[in-house]
C-alpha cells in the first residue's frame, strides 16, 4: 500500500502555477502534483458544499427569482447561516490555493486544520437542512404539556366505574304556537321537569354566521339527588340527542338540599332537516349520572393488556418460525462448510445475498408487505418479523458456523463419519451457546418490533397506540406507552440473564 | 500394508507440500516422520486418511488406491485408521464419553448415532478404552474440563473405538511437557505391540524418535530425505542430520534439535 501523504512523483507544475489552477478548480493543483487522494477530497467537499449551499439558498428564498435575489432574501431570512458558510468557503478556497502551491513545492503537511473546518461546514449545512429549531422545542412546550403529562402518567383512565342515570323530560314544541304540548303528567317521587312555556322560537344562524338566540323556557325540576350536578340534554324532532350550550360552556346545574332546581334555557339551535313537516315537537331533558358499583379495568387498560399479549406472542411466533427456517439456511450460507465445490459455494453466495438484501429491509417495510398480502392484523405483523429474523438469524448463525474450530470437525471425518453425523458430533455441539445467545437476543428484537410493527397495520399495540393517538385518547396512549416500556425493560433483563447463562 | 507411491501434494496457493513422495509402511511398524517445521510431515499423514486431497500419486492401502476412494468406501477406509492430533481435536463442550463414542460413528446406523444412540456394547468399549488409557473416572466430564494430558488420552481413546489397523498421529505430544509425552507415546507403544496396530506419528524430539520408532524417515520441503531403521537413527551421522535439517542446523546434544529455520 503507498502511503497517500507520501510523494511518489515529482510535482508536474511549479508551485504558482498550481496555486492558480486550484483558484480555478479547487483541488487540480494537488491532483496534478500527485497527491491523487488529497486532490479529490478538497474538489468533492469543495463542490459538494457549494451545490448544497445554492440548494438551500433556493429552499430558503425560493419565491425569488434568479440567484442574487435568492442570495439576498436569505441573507435577510437567515444571517448567520448564510455569512457562516461564506466566510468558510472562502477561508476553504484560499487555504485549498495555499495548498497546493505547498505541496507543488514537494512539501507535505497533513492539513488537519482543514478537514475540521471541512467536518464543521458540513455540519452546519446539515444542521440548516434538516430543520433543526431547538427555540421551537423551548417555545412549544408549554401547550405540548398536556398531553404529554397525560401519556407521561395516564393511570386515572385505567380504572372506571360503571354509571347509572336519572333523566326526566318535558317536550316542547318550537317554531309554532298552535297546540303546545301539555306538561308532563306529576308523579310523587320520581324525578320531574316541566317547562313553561311549552313551546317558543330556536337559537338561528343569520347570514353571516352569528348566532340569533331564541326564546328562553323557564325550566323547573324536582325529585332528583339533591346537591348533584344535573346536565341538560336536548332531544330534536327526529330523536338526536345533542348538549347544548350556553355561553360556550355545556348547560349544567346543580340541584338544591330537595332535589329540585330551576333554570331559564335559551332553545338552543339545531338545524332541522328539510324532511321535517308539521309540528316540531323537541325534548328537554334533564339527567342525572352517578358512578355505582365497584372499581374496576377500563377498557383502554384492558384492550392494553390484551393487545399486549397479542404483541409477545407474536414475536415469539415470529422468532420461532425464524429459527426453525434460519437454521437450515445458515448451515448452506456457512462459508466453511460450503467451500467443496462450485455449487455449493454458488449456493453460499445466493444465499448469503438474500440474507443480506433482506435484512437490510426494515420489519415496517416487510410488515406494509405483508398487510398487501394477507391483510391487517398480527398475521401480517409475524410474517413480517419472521422474514426480517431469518435473514438475521441465518446470517448470525451462519457467521457462528464459520468461527467454529475446525480441528474437531477433522476428527470427527478421520473416524469415518458421514456428513449428516461430523455436523450433530462436531459442530453441533460448538453452536449450542451462540445459537442460543443469537436466539434469545433475536426474540427481544421481535418484541420490541412487534410493539411499533402494529403502526403500519401489523397487528399488535402499536395498532392500538396509533389509534389512540389520533383520537387524541392521550391517557390510553399513555396506558400503552407504558406496558410497552414495562414489558420491553423486563424482556431485556430476563434476556440478558438467559444470556449470560449461555456464554 | 501402505504404500505410497509419487504422492504431490500442491495447494490452492501453489505451495509445493510433498513432492513425488514414495515409501512403504509394513503391518505392525512404528513409523516415525521427522523433518522441521513447514518440511511437510502433517500434509503426509493428512493425505494418507484424505483430510487433505493429494494433488498426484497413489496411496495403497492394502492394495487399493485411498487417494481414489470416495463417498462410502473412503468412510470404510478412514474408519480403519485412527488418527490423533497436536492439539487433540476433542470437541470441548461434549462430555469424554461422547468424545470417545464419537470414535464408532463409521460403524453405527448415522440415523440412531445421530441421537447420540450406540449400540450397548459400543459403550462398553468406551469403557475399555478409557480404562486402557486409564482415565474411567472422567467419563461424565466435559472435554474441556480435563488436562492436556488427559485430552490426549481421551484423543487415543476415541482412535482406539475405531479398532483400527493404522494409527496416524500428528505431532501427538507437541503441546505436552516432556513426562507426559512419554506417557503417551509409551499407549502409543503398547497399542503397536501388543495390538499390533501400526503407527505413523510425526515427532519433534530426536530421543523421543530413537526411542520409539521402529523406522524413520525424513522430509525436507516436501521431499524424502531419510529412510532409516530404528539401529540406523540412533548412530545418524552429522550429514544425515543436515540433510534433514538444514545446513546451519546444530546438534544441541544426543537427543534434540535445534533448527536453522523457524519454530
Ligand atoms: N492449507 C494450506 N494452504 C496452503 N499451504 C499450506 C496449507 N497447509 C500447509 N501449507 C504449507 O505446506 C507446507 C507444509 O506444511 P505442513 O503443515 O505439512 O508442515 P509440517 O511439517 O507439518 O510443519 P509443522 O512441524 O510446523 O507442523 C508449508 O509450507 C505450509 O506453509
Ligand atoms: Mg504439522
Amino acid at each position: 500500500m503507498s502511503n497517500p501523504y507520501k510523494v511518489t512523483k515529482k510535482p508536474l507544475l511549479p508551485p504558482a502555477v498550481s496555486a492558480v489552477l486550484s483558484l480555478i478548480v479547487p483541488g487540480l493543483g494537488q491532483l496534478l502534483s500527485f497527491r491523487i487522494r488529497r486532490g479529490l477530497f478538497l474538489l468533492f467537499s469543495f463542490v459538494s458544499i457549494i451545490g448544497l449551499f445554492i440548494w438551500r439558498l433556493q429552499v430558503i428564498a425560493h419565491r425569488e427569482i434568479g440567484l442574487q435575489a435568492k442570495f439576498v432574501k436569505s441573507f435577510s431570512r437567515e444571517p448567520f447561516f448564510i455569512v457562516f458558510i461564506c466566510a468558510a468557503v472562502i477561508a476553504l478556497w484560499i487555504w485549498i490555493i495555499y495548498d497546493a502551491y505547498k505541496t507543488a513545492g514537494g512539501k507535505n503537511e497533513k492539513g488537519l486544520g482543514i478537514f475540521v473546518l471541512v467536518l464543521i461546514m458540513f455540519f452546519s449545512l446539515g444542521w440548516q437542512i434538516s430543520e433543526i429549531n431547538l427555540g421551537k422545542m423551548i417555545r412549544e412546550f408549554p401547550e405540548a404539556w398536556p398531553p404529554l403529562s397525560r401519556i407521561l402518567w395516564p393511570w386515572e383512565a385505567a380504572v372506571t366505574r360503571d354509571t347509572s342515570s336519572v333523566t326526566a323530560e318535558a317536550a316542547i314544541l318550537v317554531d309554532d304556537t298552535a297546540n303546545p304540548p301539555a306538561i308532563p303528567e306529576y308523579i310523587e317521587g320520581e324525578p320531574y321537569i316541566k317547562s313553561t312555556p311549552t313551546f317558543g322560537k330556536m337559537s338561528t344562524l343569520d347570514e353571516k354566521n352569528n348566532m340569533v338566540l331564541g326564546d328562553i323556557i323557564h325550566l323547573e325540576g324536582s325529585g332528583f339527588e339533591p346537591d348533584t350536578l344535573t346536565e341538560i340534554y336536548w332531544e330534536d324532532s327526529i330523536g338526536n340527542e345533542f348538549r347544548p350550550r350556553q355561553d360556550g360552556e355545556y348547560v349544567s346545574l346543580v340541584t338544591d338540599g330537595d332535589g329540585g332546581f330551576t333554570f331559564d334555557l335559551v332553545i338552543p339551535y339545531r338545524l332541522t332537516p328539510p324532511s321535517a313537516v308539521g309540528q316540531q315537537i323537541h325534548r328537554v331533558q334533564a339527567r342525572q349520572t352517578s358512578e355505582v358499583g365497584p372499581v374496576k379495568a377500563s377498557e383502554p387498560l384492558r384492550l392494553t393488556i390484551v393487545l399486549m399479549l397479542e404483541t409477545i406472542f407474536m414475536g415469539m411466533m415470529a422468532t420461532f418460525f425464524g429459527i426453525i427456517l434460519a437454521i437450515p439456511l445458515s448451515f448452506l450460507a456457512a462459508r466453511n462448510l460450503m467451500s467443496g465445490s462450485w455449487v455449493t459455494v454458488t449456493i453460499y453466495y445466493v444465499i448469503r445475498t438474500i440474507f443480506n438484501i433482506t435484512r437490510s429491509i426494515e420489519p415496517m417495510i416487510w410488515a406494509l408487505i405483508a398487510v398487501v398480502w394477507v391483510g391487517l392484523g398480527p398475521f401480517a405483523g409475524i410474517i413480517a418479523l419472521t422474514i426480517h429474523t431469518i435473514a438475521a438469524l441465518g446470517k448470525l448463525y451462519s457467521e457462528s458456523i464459520e468461527s467454529i474450530d475446525p480441528g474437531p470437525i477433522e476428527a470427527i471425518q478421520a473416524t469415518g463419519a458421514n456428513r449428516l453425523q461430523t455436523i450433530m458430533f462436531a459442530v453441533v455441539p460448538q453452536m449450542i451457546p451462540p445459537f442460543v445467545s443469537f436466539t434469545i437476543y433475536r426474540w427481544d428484537i421481535n418484541v420490541r418490533m412487534s410493539t411499533v410493527i402494529g403502526m403500519v397495520g401489523g397487528g399488535g399495540i402499536g395498532f392500538l397506540l396509533v389509534q389512540y393517538i389520533r383520537l387524541l385518547d392521550y391517557k390510553s396512549a399513555g396506558i400503552a406507552v407504558w406496558f410497552i416500556a414495562i414489558t420491553v425493560a423486563i424482556l431485556d433483563f430476563v434476556s440478558s440473564k438467559i444470556r449470560e447463562k449461555f456464554v | 500394508m501402505l504404500e505410497i507411491r509419487n504422492l504431490t501434494k500442491i495447494y490452492d496457493d501453489g505451495t509445493k507440500a510433498l513432492k513425488n513422495v514414495s515409501f512403504k509402511v509394513e503391518d505392525g511398524e512404528f513409523l516415525v516422520i521427522i523433518g522441521l517445521s513447514g518440511s511437510g510431515k502433517s500434509t503426509l499423514l493428512r493425505c494418507i486418511n484424505r483430510l487433505i486431497e493429494p494433488t498426484e500419486g497413489e496411496i495403497l492401502w492394502n492394495g487399493k488406491d485411498i487417494a481414489k476412494a470416495d463417498g462410502r468406501s473412503l468412510r470404510e477406509v478412514r474408519r480403519q485408521i485412527g488418527m490423533i492430533f497436536q492439539h487433540f481435536n476433542l470437541v470441548k463442550r461434549s462430555s469424554v464419553i461422547t468424545n470417545v463414542l464419537s470414535g464408532r460413528l463409521g460403524y453405527v446406523s448415522p440415523w440412531s448415532s445421530i441421537l447420540h444412540h450406540f449400540p450397548s456394547e459400543d459403550r462398553k468399549r468406551a469403557y475399555d478404552a478409557l480404562e486402557m488409557v486409564g482415565i474411567t473416572d472422567q467419563a461424565a466430564k466435559r472435554a474441556d474440563e480435563l488436562s492436556g494430558g488427559q485430552q490426549q488420552r481421551v484423543g487415543i481413546a476415541r482412535a482406539l473405538m475405531q479398532d483400527p489397523s493404522m494409527i496416524l498421529a500428528d505431532e501427538p505430544v507437541a503441546s505436552l511437557d516432556p513426562v507426559l509425552a512419554h506417557s503417551i507415546l509409551g499407549y502409543l507403544e503398547d497399542i503397536n505391540k501388543q495390538r499390533d496396530i501400526t503407527i505413523m506419528c510425526s515427532l519433534h524430539y530426536l530421543d523421543l524418535v530413537q526411542q520409539y520408532s521402529s523406522r524413520v524417515i525424513g522430509l525436507r520441503d516436501g521431499n524424502l530425505v531419510y529412510e532409516g531403521s530404528n539401529a540406523d537413527i540412533r548412530k545418524m551421522t552429522d550429514d544425515e542430520f543436515k540433510e534433514i535439517y538444514g545446513k546451519e542446523a546444530v546438534r544441541v546434544n544426543a537427543g534434540s534439535i535445534s533448527g536453522g529455520a523457524d519454530e
